[in-house]
């Protein structure tokens, strides 16, 4: 029973953090249609330049703060170059993250080495229900929750969100009403490399990551996005988090390798039995 | 006129292709490079003619080197009946995977077939049965009783037969009855089925088509190398395959062996380059990413049909002035099937 405790709780925290990578394709995803392969690269990117601003002295806080504004930047030059050309359909898009994705892994070898990189983070552990649970991880699943909160606030209340939300559903009328669909899809991108960036900072402490980590992030962040259809952000928290929990349980009482194939099982059972209404919505 | 020109091209092509590789020191670039335009060829009908793309071909072409390491391994079945088995297994494979799989579209399908490259990785280093942790060595090679290759250059025109064969099996297939279903594929689905073309098992049978060329060309893979593991697939050998099928032309009968044989001597030459002492051993991957990349994203942004087409639409206005359609075009180049338009 405690070992139940343990997985569920240290799956709950994974969790938080696939649902974070999931967060960012919702977002590109809502407002350009498009599919952004970078997300596990923008992830990547936030954990090494943490690593570096850490490495150099910098406190805490600040460092990590500074490895989100840069993934974010990076995710605006990303955007830039997918969403260059116009009459560029979202799957040349998803073709073209695919090419930027290849490329960040040679700079990310030129400037961060093969090896993976493990930035430290908060030491230490509580106990949870009689589960002895890293406090990094419970950290993790923090500020999954203040992040899902803000983008829910953001997109649902603000001026701006409502832009990106209207950009995404009718982009001519958009356009009538004076809305820049181009700059939506920039900021769309930008945010996308903010959520990111949080991700990789939030994970890097527990899992370390190298340039190769960029496509078991994407494919787990992918999964728990597609609960929420790539749309709904909620349903993207809750995706992650069944995502972690099941995948615990299977390493725990089973066999740790099946991990992430039985994550993408369940990514593949959902698509399929989802496809009518996924079709629906990318016919739209 | 033009066919004979075509005809002569190919045969031109063809006894290149046969007498260049006595006169290099190393073959295996040139049988990979062969090996991965057959891939290509296949991945290239699919994704032009089904508008879809496959970011997992690599699963197909474990399927078939699979088939060849276990038959003659662990099965001890005679090398040529493994051969023969690797498409087929692999075919059947793509079929049967294919049947729920090839409901989705665009992205999902394109995340669906790379979650089942990596479904078959784990499958293959957690089944000791598919070698496990270790993998399959000790592959016999290929022959018929005791007349087995012995050497390299062997392996060429195996490899060079498969590519004909499968170039021979495309051509035929898009100018067949069940072609021209699929070309209408290719232009509009929806009227395409309203015109009688059941839209499922076309997409279906390119894909387990296409698949069977890659399950081929992993059966002779398998012999040649002759180690087969988890690791022989990795996720940017498939990334790769697409490149070179966008770089050459979707949905062209060669653009598949042009896009192969273009990023594979370019990736060839970086390696070369990043061997120069003096440089970091890092350098070799450094280049050959970066190189990938900006090939993929140039040609997707400002070539999005590929070399090949742009290249003949070229040739074509300078030819042909004034005729508004050439004869004898490479199949998918003409006006109405022009496929890479509508690839979403």
């Amino acid at each position: 029973m405690n070992d139940f405790i343990t997985y569920v709780v240290s799956g709950l925290a994974i969790g938080c953090a696939f649902a974070l990578v999931g967060s960012g394709f919702v977002v590109v995803h809502r407002v350009t249609r498009v599919v952004n392969f970078t997300q596990g690269t923008l992830a990547v990117f936030g954990a090494m330049i943490s690593y570096s601003l850490l490495s150099k002295g910098l406190p805490h806080g600040v460092a990590e703060a500074l490895a989100v504004l840069g993934a974010g930047l990076i995710g605006l030059v990303f955007g830039a170059i997918a969403l260059s050309r116009r009459g560029t359909t979202p799957f040349i898009s998803l073709m073209i993250t695919l090419g930027l994705s290849i490329f960040s892994s040679a700079v990310i070898i030129l400037v961060w080495g093969q090896d993976p990189l493990s930035p430290p983070g908060v030491t230490g552990s509580i106990s949870i229900a009689g589960a002895a649970i890293e406090t990094q991880r419970l950290l993790v699943a923090v500020v999954a929750v203040v992040v899902f909160a803000s983008l829910w606030l953001f997109f649902d209340y603000s001026y701006l969100g409502k832009g990106l939300t209207a950009a995404a559903s009718n982009p001519r009328a958009a356009t009538l009403v004076g809305i820049n669909v181009r700059r939506m899809g920039l900021i769309a991108f930008a945010i996308a490399g903010l959520l990111g960036g949080i991700a990789g900072v939030m994970i890097a402490p527990t899992n370390a990551v190298s340039f190769s980590s960029d496509l078991s992030l994407a494919l787990s962040g992918f999964a728990a996005a597609v609960f929420g259809g790539l749309t709904n952000l909620w349903r993207t928290l809750l995706g992650g988090l069944v995502l972690g929990v099941v995948g615990q349980l299977v390493a725990g009482y089973w066999n740790g390798s099946y991990q992430t194939a039985i994550a993408l099982v369940m990514m593949l059972v959902l698509m399929i039995a989802r496809h009518r209404s996924l079709a629906v919505e990318e016919a739209k | 006129m033009t066919k004979w020109i075509k005809m002569a091209a190919i045969a031109v092509l063809a006894i290149v292709a046969a007498v260049l590789p006595l006169f290099l020191p190393d073959l295996t670039f040139y049988v990979q490079t062969i090996l991965a335009a057959v891939v290509v060829t296949g991945l290239s009908l699919f994704m032009g003619y089904a508008g879809q793309a496959s970011l997992g071909q690599g699963a197909f072409v474990a399927a078939g080197a699979l088939t060849v390491a276990v038959t003659t391994v662990q099965l001890h079945w005679p090398p040529l009946l493994a051969l023969i088995c690797a498409p087929l297994v692999a075919s059947a494979f793509a079929y049967l995977v294919g049947l729920p799989l090839l409901r989705l579209r665009g992205h999902y399908l394109a995340f669906g077939t790379l979650a089942l490259l990596l479904i078959v990785q784990t499958l293959i280093s957690t089944v000791p049965f598919l070698g496990g942790g270790i993998g399959i060595a000790g592959i016999p090679p290929l022959g018929i009783g005791d007349l087995t290759i012995g050497d390299q250059l062997g392996y060429v025109y195996v490899a060079l037969a498969a590519l004909a064969v499968t170039l021979l099996v495309s051509h035929n297939l898009v100018r067949s009855r069940f072609g021209r279903g699929v070309r209408a594929l290719a232009g509009s689905e929806t009227a395409a089925e309203s015109a009688g073309v059941d839209v499922v098992r076309t997409k279906l049978s390119i894909f387990a088509v296409a698949a069977g060329f890659a399950g081929l060309a992993g059966g002779i893979s398998a012999f040649f190398i002759p180690y087969v593991s988890s690791d022989s697939f990795p996720a940017i050998a498939s990334f790769t395959y697409v490149i070179m099928a966008v770089m050459g032309g979707l949905g062209t009968l060669w653009g598949g062996v042009i896009g192969a044989v273009v990023v594979s001597v370019l990736a060839q030459t970086l390696t070369s380059v990043s061997s120069t002492p003096g440089l970091p051993p890092t350098a070799g991957p450094i280049l050959q990413y970066a190189a990938y990349a900006i090939v993929l994203i140039i040609v997707l942004l400002f070539l999005p049909k590929g070399i090949l087409p742009a290249l003949m639409s070229l040739w074509s206005k300078v030819t042909a002035k004034g005729r508004t359609r050439n004869p004898g075009e490479a199949l998918g180049a003409t006006p109405e099937n022009d496929v890479s338009a509508r690839a979403e």
